[in-house]
């Protein structure tokens, strides 16, 4: 009877055990800002023989201005990954 | 746990009750003589009795804590869910900030460009100034860039791109 009784009790202290299960809450992938979704433009070249010199001039000055804002963009990510990362650390239990 | 979707927690305290109860007669009340008779049967299934009670009341016990720690998390994802929207639009916000400052400035610095070009410039500049600035627009207008360096130019404005590739 002692033997069956000590065999019971340790079949419902493991039954606590048993039960544990991961919990069933997965957090949505977070969207990415649209404007860093769009891909960086291509830089401008210039087509003519006898161009200027403020032509190329202009051409230069765009593509400083498409330089600047690709690599607003690669900032922009930067920031994202790093706040959404600060988000969802303190998700975890 | 998947009992507790068939029984409910009434029926759980239920078994754990009678199992106590079933202990109580056939390891206490054993003197009684009709008890006494059907002792040793009533002490075993009491003791299983017992055991499934205590095994559910533990399963359901942590149930009801893991459906608290669900509920936890999932306001936890709720909340970082509407930080993280309230952070997309603020970070949305500063790139067309940032953006429409970078276009402006560049447009600004192709119209101070335009004004050698359509000789706008010198409307506002006199004395020695003036003289030369009418000599780079003598300059501008009489010396074309030469293939070559337009070529140069463009062959690094396409560095990216292989031959035959498309972005």
């Amino acid at each position: 009877m002692k033997f069956l009784a000590s065999i019971l009790v340790l079949l419902s202290i493991s039954g606590c055990a048993l039960f544990q299960k991961p919990v069933p809450v997965v957090p949505k992938f977070p969207d990415p800002v649209p404007e860093l979704m769009k891909k960086c433009n291509d830089l401008k070249t210039i087509e003519g023989d006898k161009v200027a010199i403020t032509e190329l001039l202009k051409t230069v000055v765009q593509n400083y201005t498409l330089y600047y804002e690709c690599s607003n963009k690669v900032e922009g990510w930067q920031d994202w990954y790093n706040q959404q990362k600060r988000v969802f650390d303190n998700i975890k239990p | 746990m998947w009992i507790f979707t068939v029984i409910t927690e009434y029926v759980v305290h239920a078994i754990f009750a009678v199992g106590v109860i079933g202990i109580i007669i056939g390891f206490v009340l054993g003197f009684i003589p009709i008890i006494g008779k059907y002792k040793l049967p009533i002490q075993i299934i009491s003791l299983l009795v017992f055991t499934l009670g205590v095994y559910l009341e533990g399963g359901l016990a942590d149930n009801k804590e893991w459906e608290l720690k669900v509920k936890e998390v999932e306001a936890k994802v709720a909340k970082a869910e509407a930080e993280a929207a309230r952070l997309n639009t603020e970070l949305q916000a500063s790139l067309t900030t940032k953006n429409t400052v970078i276009k402006e400035k560049g447009e600004t610095i192709i119209k101070y460009v335009d004004r050698f070009k359509d000789r706008e410039v010198l409307k506002t500049i006199e004395g020695p100034e003036r003289v030369r600035v009418e000599e780079v627009i003598k300059y501008v207008e009489s010396c074309p860039v030469p293939k070559e360096l337009l070529d140069i130019h463009n062959n690094a404005a396409k560095l990216s791109k292989q031959e035959g590739q498309k972005k």
